[in-house]
């Protein structure tokens, strides 16, 4: 006779495990994360406690599973220029979703949750990227939030290929940290996995901004990954849309090359372009960076950013920890 | 030459490799085989489905021989790359498949929990089990 999974004990790899978070009950997982972040540039010395939260994720039954997460950005700040410091103790809810499994070709998640699009708005915190900034591309092109439905799996045609459909008919559960607010959003993504080391991806879409105009956006992804280096090459292109002017164009690229040259390591150069035609900026950024992570979710970081605008060449250093 | 192709013969049966590990489910399942893409995918947790039905991955504790054969030769990660998986996926809200402090654990959670599949050293395979993939 079959028995339910609740009713055999998990061996003990320890209740809490850094990085994997405290299994409360078979069923219930506790955790959270936090970084710090230190810049210097041009009339730039500041000191942040970024990113304090706290997550809780579970079953509810055998197909059902939720996950909350509540967020504080710029918990602490001291700026050195002016001696002068800032808190902001509010969370808000950065993610709060239910899933239900129907099968591998049919997933639906409903609530707010991250928009599937690219490979760093899917590992949006500090700890899990290797440089402590992220490129504007995934911070400025497309909404990162989705308050709304979404549907994802395998494709039935071809398993190496899988899909995200995404739909959004509402204000954002809680607007307080999202980059672009806005009350309507629908778009897919296509992920193709190639090899064991290679992936493609893509992703169109539309959005609208509230009481403003609308964006159609057109994503390309690729990830390659062999031994100790990774390559991520990225590139999307919004057309914006707004009452009484003329469309307008904005685009970003950017390639990531990372070289783990020991076991907890790595060095990592990023250059990225990025045109936004509705203020007539062009921004050329080159990004080279130290990661060292004595274990998995302890994350320490340091990286010098050159800007086209020599005045926002800058220093960043950060240390984060997922627990 | 009779002489000499039985002596071959006895030398590729001697070479000859036999596996030492099964990936295993409780004989009532209704699968039969699986490839190795497939049981990756189950143990990373990308698909949790096999046919109709909901299948759930075992492991034994992580510092079991059996379970660091299986992730060289199944996962094809090593200790680093998975610790690393599992610490994204928690963010993601996906948890490491349940462990169990023994093999005959592994084996008793097998035999009774519905949709399980684990591994097991395939000496330790018996009638109440079967193997849908060996390595």
């Amino acid at each position: 006779m079959s028995l339910l999974i609740g009713q055999f004990a998990q061996a003990q790899e320890g209740d809490y495990q850094l990085g994997l978070g405290y299994k409360a009950h078979e069923k219930f997982t506790l955790g959270g994360y936090f970084s710090t972040e230190f810049s210097q540039g041009e009339d730039l010395k500041e000191f942040v406690l970024d990113d304090v939260a706290l997550l809780a994720y579970g079953n509810l039954s055998e197909n059902i599973s939720f996950l909350a997460e509540i967020e504080s950005v710029g918990f602490y700040s001291y700026d050195f220029e002016t001696n002068s410091s800032d808190t902001n103790t509010r969370p808000a809810i950065e993610r709060f979703y239910a899933d239900y499994k129907f099968s591998d070709y049919a997933t639906f998640r409903v609530g707010k949750q991250i928009t599937p699009i690219g490979y760093w708005n899917l590992q949006p915190i500090n700890v899990l990227r290797e440089t402590t900034s992220s490129p504007r591309l995934s911070r400025e092109m497309f909404p990162k939030f989705v308050t709304g439905l979404q549907v994802s799996g395998f494709t039935p045609l071809h398993e190496s290929i899988r899909y995200s459909v995404y739909l959004q008919n509402t204000g954002d559960m809680d607007a307080k940290y999202v980059n672009i607010a806005v009350d309507q959003h629908y778009g897919f993504t296509l992920e193709k996995t190639l090899s064991e080391s290679w992936s493609i991806g893509g992703s169109a879409g539309r959005f609208r901004e509230i009481n403003q105009g609308s964006t159609r956006y057109f994503q390309l992804n690729s990830r390659f990954d062999k031994g100790p280096y990774t390559v991520l090459l990225e590139g999307i292109v919004d057309y914006h849309t707004a009452k009484l002017l003329p469309k307008v164009k904005s685009s970003s690229i950017y390639t990531q090359f990372e070289y783990r040259f020991r076991p907890r390591h790595a060095v990592i150069a990023r250059a990225e372009s990025f045109r936004d035609d509705r203020i007539s900026l062009h921004e050329k950024i080159g990004v080279l960076g130290y990661s060292y992570r004595p274990q998995f979710p302890i994350s320490l970081k340091l990286e010098y950013q050159w800007h086209a605008d020599s005045d926002n060449n800058r220093l960043v250093g950060s240390f984060s920890v997922l627990f | 030459m009779r002489i000499l192709l039985a002596y071959v013969s006895l030398l590729v049966s001697l070479t000859a490799h036999s596996a030492d590990y099964a990936v295993v489910m409780s004989s009532t399942s209704a699968v039969q085989t699986m490839g190795a893409d497939k049981i990756r995918d189950i143990f990373l947790k990308k698909r949790s489905f096999e046919g109709s039905g909901r299948v759930v991955p075992v492991n034994p504790l992580g510092s079991d021989p059996v379970r660091i054969e299986f992730e060289m030769q199944i996962l094809n990660m090593g200790r680093d790359e998975i610790n690393r998986y599992w610490v994204n996926n928690h963010f993601q809200g996906v948890p490491p498949p349940t462990t169990q402090a023994s093999l005959q654990s592994v084996k008793r959670f097998i035999e009774s929990v519905e949709g399980a599949i684990g591994y097991l050293p395939i000496e330790m395979v018996d009638s109440n089990l079967k193997i849908i993939h060996e390595f």
